[in-house]
């Protein structure tokens, strides 16, 4: 079962990042933004915005059967460690520099996020106890 | 950070935070339990429709948003949406922010503004 959770949650994240990076292609390839019918064509022109779809849509549903099973705050952490996966991805392939306040910043972000799952799984246990 | 910028990361926070409540209001309050008639009681209120609005148009903005700054930056600086629907959750819902709750509420606002302040 621990397997299980390992993968669907690791299943998420590569959901999500698929998702953020293929949002970041479809919106360089549709510059300038201009609030116009123009920039929304040159946003459904290409394929990069089908593929923010299938992220999300991939990551609904992955969500969606891991509430079924896995605990709350998990979960949670897991669907919103991306920021980390992304940010390594956009190193790599957007030749984004790790730079000290994105480092420390996500150190800092992801350190929120953790207490914010163990305080799911907190009220998660303490909830159907008797002297709850 | 430009004016465009910064009006499209609140209008991020704004359009997902609703969307988010909306999708709660919907959820909760229905009788029926699962299956079929729990879909079909939740497509009947307006508060499913708000919600898929919020998503659509947060879906541009965000689109909008990343084309101007580094992901990097983009992702990190949109963590602020937990910080503003936990609150939102306890404004309108009663949701309760127990001391682990609300460090970590402060340590993701902190690291947004690392992000923000240095980026």
């Amino acid at each position: 079962m621990r397997r299980f959770y390992l993968f669907g949650f690791l299943l998420l994240m590569a959901f999500d990042t698929l998702a953020q990076l293929s949002f970041k292609l479809a919106g360089s390839h549709a510059l300038p933004v201009t609030a116009d019918a123009a920039w929304l064509a040159r946003v459904f022109a290409q394929p990069w915005v089908y593929g923010a779809v299938a992220g999300y849509i991939g990551a609904f549903f992955t969500w969606m059967t891991l509430l079924r099973h896995a605990p709350i705050g998990p979960a949670f952490a897991a669907s919103h460690l991306e920021v980390v996966s992304v940010m390594l991805l956009s190193a790599w392939l957007l030749h984004e520099p790790l730079t000290l306040p994105r480092v420390l910043g996500a150190a800092t972000i992801v350190a929120g996020i953790l207490c914010l799952a163990a305080a799911e799984r907190e009220t998660l246990v303490v909830a159907p106890g008797p002297a709850g | 950070m430009t004016p465009l910028i910064l009006g499209l990361w609140i209008a991020n926070v704004a359009f997902d935070t609703v969307g988010q409540l909306a999708f709660k209001a919907a959820a909760s309050g229905t009788e029926e339990d699962g299956g079929l008639a729990h879909w079909r009681a939740m497509a009947m209120r307006p508060w499913i429709w708000l919600g898929i609005g919020c998503y659509g148009v947060e879906f541009l903005v965000w689109i909008a948003f990343l084309s101007l700054v580094p992901l990097s930056d983009g992702v990190l600086l949109g963590s602020i949406n937990i910080v503003a629907i936990m609150l939102a959750g306890r404004w309108l819902f009663g949701e309760k922010l127990t001391g682990l709750r609300v460090v970590g509420i402060g340590l993701v606002s902190l690291g947004v503004a690392i992000v923000g302040a240095g980026g």
